[in-house]
């Protein structure tokens, strides 16, 4: 059993409280997969309210904060499949930059790397590079030109793992839409980190 | 003598691999998909030609992997947004919000 955090069980809920503990960590958490800051300060409003509601079934069971997040992800959901109906991707889709001078080249090698794009040697391991929260920093900015459907859907499935079908069906697209998101996203994103972070650091 | 002749005959062989198999601009594109799908027996061996002959694509597929590790460990959200999170305008709407609810 966990111990009870916070308002132990028969305690009336403070949301007070919780917006004061939890209201900017789910303020970031949301930020970061919805990009539009008065969408996140909805969803993490709709949390609180929702928090209130279903008290009853949490009574101080586990953590609060990982209830609360818990929650948080299903209004983020909410959100991006409200705004899928809404805006359905056209015919003329903005999937991100498709990066063609990455692989300008005189014939007869055109369509390969161009020496000034071309990846180069990465050194550097998973474990070192959760801990550099300045890494996280220029990751995000990295993803912040990119259109806002490609962006949540590459942080869907990089960051949350969610299943390619999940990801067509809230967001409503298409599988081969998202397999170009997907493709852009990651070559926006490698470049970008190559510029910005594995060459500085050399 | 014999080392150089082998020499040149694998890069002949690169080299004419490289012109017959698809781009690198096509090969990274399916490098992305085969982390969303399998792929054919066709695709899977031409991208094995092309990754034994081009190092930057083997570098580009090693990329997107460690990405991908890397995001799936769960950073906390504080890492990724910088600044101190809601804005007091926002933090006294819920507040006031959910002060009328209760």
């Amino acid at each position: 059993m966990n111990e009870p955090q916070g308002t132990s069980p028969g305690e009336s809920p403070d949301p007070g409280r919780w917006l004061d503990d939890h209201g900017d960590y789910l303020f970031k958490y949301a930020v970061f997969r919805l990009r539009d800051n008065t969408a996140a300060e909805d969803a993490v409003q709709e949390t609180f309210l929702a928090a209130l509601k279903a008290y009853k079934q949490f009574e101080g069971r586990g953590s609060e904060r990982t209830w609360l997040v818990g929650i948080l992800k299903h209004k983020v959901v909410d959100h991006f499949r409200r705004a899928g109906r809404e805006a359905p991707l056209g015919e003329e889709s903005d999937e991100g930059p498709a990066h063609s001078e990455f692989f300008e080249r005189p014939e007869p090698w055109q369509g390969h790397w161009n020496n000034d794009y071309a990846p180069n040697e990465w050194h550097a391991t998973p474990a070192e590079l959760i801990e550099r929260s300045d890494f996280w920093k220029v990751f995000n900015d990295c993803l912040s030109p990119l259109p806002q459907r490609t962006a949540s859907a590459f942080t869907l499935r990089e960051v949350d793992g969610l299943k390619s079908e999940e990801i067509c069906e809230i967001l409503s697209i298409k599988v081969n839409n998202l397999w170009v998101m997907l493709h852009r996203a990651r070559l926006h994103l490698r470049n970008c980190l190559e510029l910005n972070w594995f060459r500085r650091e050399e | 003598m014999a080392q150089k002749l082998y020499d040149k005959l694998k890069h002949s062989i690169r080299y004419w691999l490289l012109r017959k198999l698809p781009t690198c601009q096509q090969t990274v594109e399916k490098i992305s998909q085969s982390m969303e799908r399998s792929l054919s027996l066709r695709e899977r061996i031409n991208l094995k030609l092309h990754l034994w002959i081009c190092a930057w694509c083997q570098w580009y597929m090693e990329h997107l992997h460690l990405i991908r590790e890397t995001a799936r460990a769960k950073p906390e959200p504080a890492d990724f947004v910088s600044g101190p999170g809601l804005s007091n305008e926002a933090r006294e709407r819920i507040r006031r919000r959910l002060t009328n609810q209760n």
